[in-house]
């Protein structure tokens, strides 16, 4: 909320700066997020009077004038204005100036006479909204001043917090500013002088929703003329950031701004056999608003009606037929308190939110509607004349008494932490306007309110009796108290300890695994990323991801459809994405433009699936290898990623995991991966799992996502325990006590045999003294025929309680070499 | 043979030997001459064969002139071994001089992301104080992520949270980390000290300071007499553990799920309190909300309230390495330019 500061000073005497006030108002609970110097856009624009205005010579429609500005000679300013006349003071602008929209005013010529600067309409200051006329100022205007130091002002900027509707006006702000510095409040004094005949006879009203129209309370003028309202007042609606718009609609918006009390008025002629019907709005029925849009009403609507049909959407919005124009002279004024859910509901509805449904939406003191009835009928007679019929229209006239809510000024301390005597408490919330009186016997405290409520018997406590004003709405509950004791009282009171009290019990961390993993990759040379959850509904497409495929995380087997947003920002961001390498792929994308070529990243991250109606999250690793594996440097030669270094991640991982070394499966499905570039892994022990594909990217893929990599490796694994695991604990096996022995092996098979068969073959012929098989050779050509290849081996043999004899490896050796003839048709290189 | 010629002989091998150890230039003659003359067919020996010829008494005077030439020429051969080794070995050395200016060879290291590392150094801070990590989901449901949080359906409050919706009716992405504090609340019992840090959603056009997707670090403490003060005391030790010793304030502020609320400055990290660009020109950033648990919320979460007191607070893990880091763009984070990722070295 805007508040022009000498606006305020209406309503109570403020002796600090701008800076000190708005400290202390953002101390009080009213954040000031900005302190504006009203009128700074008028730069060298001062008061003049007009010595002489004489016909232009060449141009009808200007005027040639002279003007006193207060020093100097007077200077010679053409003019287009038709509103003017010698002895008028009026706002210069002169040479050089700055005016409202960074617009300069420099000495020009205008029809053959040079003009030495300007004189300003209301508009082009952005004082009134009159473009035609010049501004006229009063005539005791001191000559030659600055017009910002006149009619300049500072206005704050305040953020009224949603339960601080009283606030969003000056009457609340004028009564933190008491609150902060011990100033009285200033009333308008409102009166309404009834010349007219009893209202009774000019207006009629029938609320047939009393429960959601819970008060109306009319007024009829009759005899109003329509016209701009004081400059002063347009000045103030201006500086508040409300547009002037005429003297009985400003009149209007002046009170909501000055008492929180949103009104409407309307053309009274235009309200057909002036009767005005509150009633929900009838399934077909249309009207068009203010704003000049047709709408169609729905019947949840709370709509203001004549007996011929709609005139305005309660509370948000009047309609366009019975809108004040310049020709009305009957005025009907509605000032009535609405259902803040149903307002609320109805502006979502119709996309429509103004500064009166914000107010509505927040709740409303209920004499308001008898205050705001009054204001603007007093405001609208002594601007714009006519006179006022005589009394209300008031479908409620009895106005509650304040509210009580009993409290433990104990309670209030031990929330706060400290002990704030009650006579303290009693005098900080009297500053709030919260007066207390003792408490009667079988008093109940609200520690709890709806829809939760919770009401207790103090017992013994000591307690007190807040009289809750009428227009604090928000103070419910016995912890509403205590914020306002603490917030009069200011936190710098409060003191500061570290908590003395039970600890809770150990809970392991969920981030150990995750953290474990993401170091250990760093090591590797990866670097980590943190991408959208949300991403385009193409990424799937783009990947040619198969659409029920066997990816699914162990996390979740039953991850189903991508779930979607509704009401997204943009359709870049408009799914939640199922799985990461998409998301690692625009990673990449990026940075090539960036023109970075060698990118290895990695991502711990969440995909998503809705399944059997139910979101699914979980927690996956996925890795992006693209460029150089080894960057060129003087003392080695690059080498580019390929698809061992993602194994060798993998293996590291399983490590780590304490999982046995991983076995890697041929994954020829095809998209989004090199068919004969994939595997999948799928290791566990006892504790832990690892699941997931490795690959290189399909040249489709590649291409499709306008990558200037050739070869990318991804993969994207589940991993059990990333969401919230424990790292595995380590067994510890002794150290072996005998020597080891070591043979080489070289295997001669057929280039269809995978390495894993080779393998697996030599491990189940090997026999119990076989500790371990490492290929460290892989060679085809000469001597081998052209459908070979050799796999050397090295076999470690051992046992625990004594060195092995030659004839014991021996025989092992020759049970594998036996083994892989007959299983893999293989034979033995010597 | 007499005691005279013999001794004669060895003195005579003995300056043979001598001159040749000093004229011999590599390691391999030297060791041919120590066979040549100590070996066990080496001249040395030779000569003493004739020992055998001698009346005995003059037997030991030979075997003392014999071990004297044999200590002399040993002697010899050591110190000019010595010497040779040394010559050797310097120019070998001379021979592998590399140019140590020369850069090395990289050993590839990657980067953590500021957000998770940011998230692990809040976690840390407030570990110390017995605070433990829980998470929740992040497509929540709006019972948890509102109504649960005293903000029924149509509470004006919730213009505060733009909201996205998805398509599984009732449900929507979390718009803060907060319904963490009732999956708590509804798991354990107080004493409560709980972290929840997670990514959050909002509907929000992105630019330097806004994104629609962001990081937030809930905190939630309840127990018997979990008070303001305890708040305030925990706050000063966490801005100081990251900001150092700069002032703080608390000021009140405004959340529906929390009764009193408060918002967390402190000192501008940028202008130290003076007022800048950065601050506003108040001398004071907010790094956080923060309040006592509303007690509708504790209801909900199963804890009496009449019993129990305790404070929730909540902050943007972007804005606190906003402030840490001086990253100029919260868009940074979440687009990944590596120019922006290997500062994190
Ligand atoms: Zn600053």
């Amino acid at each position: 909320m805007r508040v022009p500061l000498n606006w305020l000073r209406e309503y109570v005497d403020i002796q600090q700066t701008p800076e000190q006030l708005a400290e202390r108002l953002t101390l009080l609970g009213m954040e000031v997020k900005g302190i504006e110097q009203w009128g700074a856009d008028w730069r060298s624009v001062v008061v003049g009077e007009l010595l002489t205005v004489e016909k232009h010579p060449h141009a009808d429609r200007l005027h040639l004038t002279t003007v006193n500005v207060g020093s100097g000679e007077p200077l010679h300013i053409v003019c287009g204005a038709n509103n003017i006349a010698p002895g008028q003071r009026v706002p210069v602008a002169l040479p050089g100036a700055v005016l409202p929209g960074e617009r300069r005013i420099e000495r020009t010529e205008k029809m053959g006479i040079a003009s030495e600067g300007m004189l300003c309409s209301g508009d082009e200051l952005k004082i009134t909204t009159d473009a035609e006329g010049i501004l006229i100022l009063p005539a005791g205007t001191p000559l030659g001043k600055q017009l910002s130091d006149l009619y300049g002002d500072v206005v704050l900027d305040v953020d009224v917090k949603p339960n601080r509707g009283d606030a969003l006006c000056l009457i609340g702000l004028a009564r933190e500013v008491a609150a902060a510095t011990g100033a009285a409040i200033r009333w308008p004094d409102i009166a309404v002088e009834e010349k007219g005949g009893p209202v009774g006879e000019r207006l009629r009203v029938e609320v047939k929703e009393p429960e959601l129209c819970t008060r109306f309370v009319g007024r009829w003028i009759s005899g109003a003329r329509i016209g701009p309202s004081p400059d002063t007042i347009q000045m103030r609606l201006q500086a508040a950031g409300m547009r002037p718009v005429s003297n009985v609609v400003d009149a209007s918006n002046y009170v909501m701004l000055e008492l929180g009390k949103p009104t409407h008025t309307f053309n009274g002629a235009a309200v057909n056999d002036a009767t005005i019907i509150v009633r929900l709005a009838i399934a077909g029925e249309r009207l068009e608003t203010l704003d000049h849009v047709v709408r169609d009403l729905t019947p949840d609507t709370l709509i203001i009606a004549d007996p011929k049909g709609p005139i305005g959407i309660a509370g948000v919005m009047g309609g366009a037929d019975s809108e004040i124009t310049d020709a009305t002279t009957e005025i009907a004024i509605e000032s009535a308190i609405f259902d803040p859910v149903s307002i609320r509901r109805t502006g979502h509805r119709y996309a429509l939110r103004s500064e009166a449904s914000l107010r509505f939406e927040k709740g409303q003191e209920f004499r308001l509607a008898r205050l705001g009835a009054d204001r603007v009928a007093q405001l609208t007679l002594a601007w714009a004349g006519g006179s006022c019929a005589g009394g209300r229209i008031d479908t409620s006239p009895t106005e509650p008494a304040p509210a009580r809510l009993a409290f433990r000024p104990a309670r209030v301390s031990k929330l706060l932490g400290d002990d704030i005597p009650i006579a303290n408490q009693r005098d900080l919330l009297r500053r709030v306007g919260i007066e207390t009186e003792p408490a009667s016997s079988g008093v109940r405290i609200n520690v709890s309110a709806e829809p939760k409520p919770l009401v207790v018997d103090p017992g013994s406590a000591e307690v007190l009796v807040a009289v809750v004003p009428t227009w604090r709405r928000d103070l419910a509950v016995e912890a509403d108290v205590a914020e306002e004791v603490a917030r009069v009282r200011g936190y710098e009171a409060t003191p500061a300890h570290l908590p003395d009290t039970l600890m809770p019990a150990y809970r392991p961390s969920p981030l150990k695994v995750r953290d474990a993993i993401r170091e250990m990759l760093v090591g590797a040379g990866l670097s980590e990323v943190v991408t959208h959850a949300l991403v385009s509904p193409e990424h799937e497409a783009r990947l040619k991801w198969p659409v029920d495929g066997e990816d699914r995380p162990i996390d979740d087997p039953e991850v189903g459809e991508t779930i979607v947003v509704t009401n997204p920002l943009s359709s870049q961001h408009s799914v939640l994405r199922r799985h990461l390498v998409g998301s690692l792929l625009d990673v990449l994308a990026l940075n090539e433009r960036q023109g970075r070529a060698d990118v290895a990243v990695f991502e711990v991250g969440k995909g998503y699936g809705r399944a059997g109606g139910e979101p699914r999250e979980w927690t996956r690793l996925a890795l992006l290898l693209a460029g150089s594996a080894q960057p060129a440097s003087w003392n080695r030669a690059p080498r580019p990623y390929d698809l061992d270094d993602a194994k060798g991640l993998v293996e590291l991982l399983c490590r780590h995991l304490s999982l046995p070394e991983p076995a890697y499966h041929a994954d020829e499905r095809g998209f989004p991966f090199h068919p004969g570039r994939a595997f999948s892994v799928s290791e566990q022990s006892e504790h832990e799992v690892l699941d997931g594909r490795v690959a290189e990217l399909h040249p489709d893929v590649t291409a499709e996502w306008d990558l200037r990599s050739q070869r990318v490796i991804v993969a994207e694994l589940a991993i059990r325990g990333l969401a919230d695991g424990l790292l595995p604990r380590v067994y510890v096996e002794p150290i072996p006590r005998f020597p080891e022995v070591e043979r080489d092996l070289a295997v001669i098979v057929d280039d269809s045999r995978t390495a894993a068969e080779v393998q697996a073959t030599i491990a189940r012929h090997g026999g119990e003294l076989l500790r371990g098989v490492r290929l460290f050779d892989l060679y085809r050509g000469a001597p081998l025929a052209a459908t070979e290849k050799s796999l050397a081996y090295r076999l470690v043999f051992g046992t625990n309680d004594r060195t092995l004899t030659e004839g014991e490896v021996d025989e092992a050796m020759a049970a594998v070499r036996d083994g892989l003839a007959a299983d893999l048709a293989a034979h033995i290189r010597s | 043979m007499d005691f005279e010629s013999l001794s004669a002989d060895l003195r005579s091998l003995q300056a043979r030997a001598l001159k040749e150890i000093a004229e011999v230039s590599d390691p391999a003659s030297l060791e041919a001459l120590q066979i040549q003359y100590l070996g066990k067919k080496g001249d040395l020996t030779a000569v003493l064969r004739g020992i055998g010829a001698l009346p005995a008494e003059d037997r030991p005077r030979v075997g003392a002139v014999a071990n004297e030439v044999g200590e002399a020429v040993k002697g010899a051969l050591a110190v000019r071994g010595a010497e040779l080794h040394a010559q050797v070995q310097a120019l070998r050395l001379a021979s592998e001089k590399v140019d140590v200016t020369l850069p090395g060879r990289p050993v590839g290291r990657g980067t953590l992301h500021p957000i998770p590392e940011t998230i692990a150094a809040i976690t840390e801070v407030f570990g110390q104080f017995g605070f433990v990590v829980y998470e929740g989901p992040e497509v929540e449901d709006d019972l948890t992520n509102f109504q649960m949080l005293n903000m029924p359906p149509d509470h004006p409050a919730r213009d505060l949270w733009d909201t996205l919706y998805v398509d599984i009716p009732g449900h929507l992405l979390r718009t803060h980390t907060s319904p963490g504090q009732m999956r708590v609340m509804q798991t354990t019992r107080p004493p409560i000290r709980a972290l929840l840090p997670g990514r959050c959603f909002r509907y929000e056009a992105v630019d330097a300071s806004h994104g629609f997707e962001f990081f937030q670090v809930e905190g939630l403490m309840v127990d018997e007499g979990t008070s303001m003060a305890d708040l305030k005391g925990l706050l000063d030790e966490f801005a100081h553990a990251l900001f150092g010793p700069r002032k703080t304030r608390f000021r009140p502020g405004y959340y529906p799920f929390t009764e009193p609320s408060v918002a967390f400055d402190v000192e501008c990290v940028v202008c130290g309190g003076v007022g800048c660009p950065a601050c506003s020109k108040s001398g004071w950033m907010t790094i956080l909300g923060a309040g006592m648990v509303h007690p509708v919320v504790l209801q909900y979460g199963g804890i009496d309230p009449e019993r129990y007191q305790g404070f929730a607070f909540g902050m943007g893990v972007e804005r606190i390495a906003n402030l840490r880091h001086a990253v100029p763009d919260l868009r940074y984070y979440l687009e990944n330019d590596l120019r922006f990722l290997d500062q994190f070295r």
